[in-house]
């Protein structure tokens, strides 16, 4: 019902403002058939065309007389008599092709896990540094986290690709999945850290106590149970961290906020690009929090 | 088997500094079973978590087996396989089936094959009384099964001494019996242990010793027949009318 009134009201408001939908433009940014062009390799003429299925065959009888070469193409662009020149386009042949938008969700997806993989690394180590008992170690990671959550991830992208990719020459993927790794890296970290800190003492008591050394017992019997509790805000984390990629679009990484604004400056169909980059969001983070849903439940099995 | 020279083990907390174990000396022979009795908060948990190393005392020594905790060069967790510790919270590991509870520590401490390290586990637990749980997870076990396992894999490190801090305190009275019975089949035959309890009839049946800690120190220390029908001291005849 809701969502009927959401609906007609939006109907309305486009009208009002007279906009018309193109919703029939939106699937070629997915994937469109490619004219492939099929050139003549010899100059001659066109001898004869056979259709053979959905394809022609064109013969083209040489200049100077010899055997006839055969060209097959899908669609046919000369005629029964036409004289050629070598390389001459002589029909197309259609191929499929990725179109900007898979391409810039793509380049969405792997982004986001790349640099959700390392910041899940960095968020670990810097974990058991901000628990550790030296001193030193201690206060880089609170130095760490500190500087990265007091700061706009805008900022730090810039910072990081502007002055820290100049200074080391790095290539500007590089530079967004650095920044975006140490931006999740910092939470992950803080997240870890209450997740080993709630582990009972008397897991870690029980594991000393039968000759397991500091760090038999953190993999063995600390980790994982740290890991099952933190699982559900590791897992906002990096929903969050897929929607916070498409501040990289800034250095011009073509992803696929990027290729949603590149494509509205060539098709006008700015709502409806909008409507299904949005869409695109919507549906990777829900396969992404439906499958750590079922991880979620796979490690329950023991309560 | 355990020697206990002048240990002395203080905590600070708000300015203030309990002398948690105060200067305790004593010894526990091969195959003798001692019981530490007294009131809460008297000492007992730290003094027997000082014994495994657990917890870092200030001053003393403690010689486990002829190694000394304190000397720089021993290797604690090589001496903590050879003790040891059954908890009064059980602490098995939630994420681990009753079987991997005893076999984790077998394979990643004494190195043992997965093959061995489950006959060895098998054995302990049928020992015990739940071969049939095996694969279960603690979580669906009573209190006493759950306390039960921990006996199992502290035994399946084959120690030289086992330490229990009061391990039937958080059982269901029903439950007590089951583990009170484990833990006396252990010391007939032979383990040397050293055990802090409530339970006054464990004590008076299997200790070879019974000792009595109040605030920090060992005030009582007596063969079971003698300090449960005349204790000298007068803070041990105080308690044990509260408890008898
Ligand atoms: N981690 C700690 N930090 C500060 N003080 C502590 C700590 N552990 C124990 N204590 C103090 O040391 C003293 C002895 O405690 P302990 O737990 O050994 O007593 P207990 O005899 O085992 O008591 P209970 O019968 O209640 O278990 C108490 O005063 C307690 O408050
Ligand atoms: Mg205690």
């Amino acid at each position: 019902m809701i969502l009927l009134v959401l609906a007609v009201g939006l109907w309305f408001a486009t009208q009002r403002i007279h906009y018309e939908w193109r919703w029939e433009r939106v699937p070629q940014y997915f994937a469109y058939r490619a004219e492939v062009s099929q050139d003549t390799p010899v100059a001659g003429r066109v001898s004869a065309i056979t259709p053979e299925g959905r394809s022609n065959r064109i013969e083209i009888t040489p200049e100077g007389g010899g055997q006839p070469v055969t060209v097959t193409v899908e669609q046919a662009q000369v005629k029964v008599g036409d004289a050629v020149a070598e390389n001459d386009t002589v029909g197309v042949n259609f191929q499929w092709r990725v179109g900007p938008l898979t391409q810039g969700l793509w380049v969405t997806i792997w982004i986001s896990f790349v640099s959700g993989f390392i910041g899940l690394a960095i968020g670990l180590v810097t974990g058991l540094c901000r628990i550790s008992k030296n001193p030193t170690l201690r206060g880089l990671a609170i130095i760490y986290i500190e500087l990265i959550r007091g700061t706009p991830l805008l900022v730090q992208i810039f910072i990081f690709y502007f002055f820290i990719g100049t200074v080391l020459n790095l290539d500007r993927i590089v530079a967004g999945v650095g920044a975006l790794a140490l931006f999740v890296g910092a939470y992950t970290a803080e997240i870890i850290r209450a997740g080993i800190q709630s582990i009972a003492k008397g897991q870690t008591e029980a594991a000393r106590s039968l000759g397991m050394s500091a760090t038999q017992t953190m993999i063995y019997i600390v980790l994982p149970q740290a890991f099952k509790r933190v699982l559900p805000p590791l897992a906002g984390q990096f929903i969050s961290l897929i929607k916070d990629s498409s501040l990289v679009s800034v250095i011009a990484i073509t992803d696929l906020t990027k290729s949603g604004r590149e494509i509205i400056t060539s098709s006008f169909a700015t709502f409806e690009i909008w409507f299904t980059v949005a869409l695109l969001y919507l549906l990777v983070t829900a396969v992404l929090s439906q499958l750590l849903f079922w991880l979620e439940r796979r490690f329950a099995r023991s309560d | 088997m355990i020697e206990v020279k002048n240990l002395i083990k203080t905590f600070e907390g708000r300015g203030q500094v309990v002398r948690a174990v105060d200067d305790v000396s004593t010894q526990v022979a091969k195959g003798e079973v001692v019981v530490i009795i007294g009131p809460s908060g008297s000492g007992k948990s730290t003094f027997l978590r000082c014994l495994n190393g657990l917890e870092e005392f200030n001053d003393g020594q403690v010689i486990i087996d002829g190694i000394d905790l304190t000397e720089s060069k021993t290797n604690l967790n090589a001496v903590r396989r050879e003790v040891g510790m059954v908890f009064q919270h059980f602490n098995l590991f939630p994420h681990k089936t009753v079987l991997e509870n005893v076999t984790l520590a077998q394979r990643v401490v004494r190195q043992r094959k997965p093959a061995e390290a489950n006959e060895r586990a098998m054995k302990l637990l049928t020992k015990v009384g739940i071969a049939e749980k095996a694969n279960e997870y603690p979580s669906r076990l009573s209190g006493g099964q759950q306390q039960r396992v921990a006996i199992a894999r502290a035994l399946a490190m084959d120690p030289k001494v086992m330490l229990f801090d009061e391990p039937t305190s958080a059982l269901d009275p029903e439950m007590v019996g089951e583990v009170l019975d484990v833990m006396k089949q252990l010391a007939r035959e032979g383990m040397t242990m050293a055990v802090v309890t409530h339970e006054m009839g464990f004590a008076r049946e299997v200790a070879d010793r019974v000792m009595f800690m109040d605030a920090g120190r060992i005030l009582e220390d007596a063969p079971p027949a003698r300090f449960f029908t005349a204790p000298k001291e007068p803070r041990a005849q105080a308690f044990l009318k509260q408890v008898l």
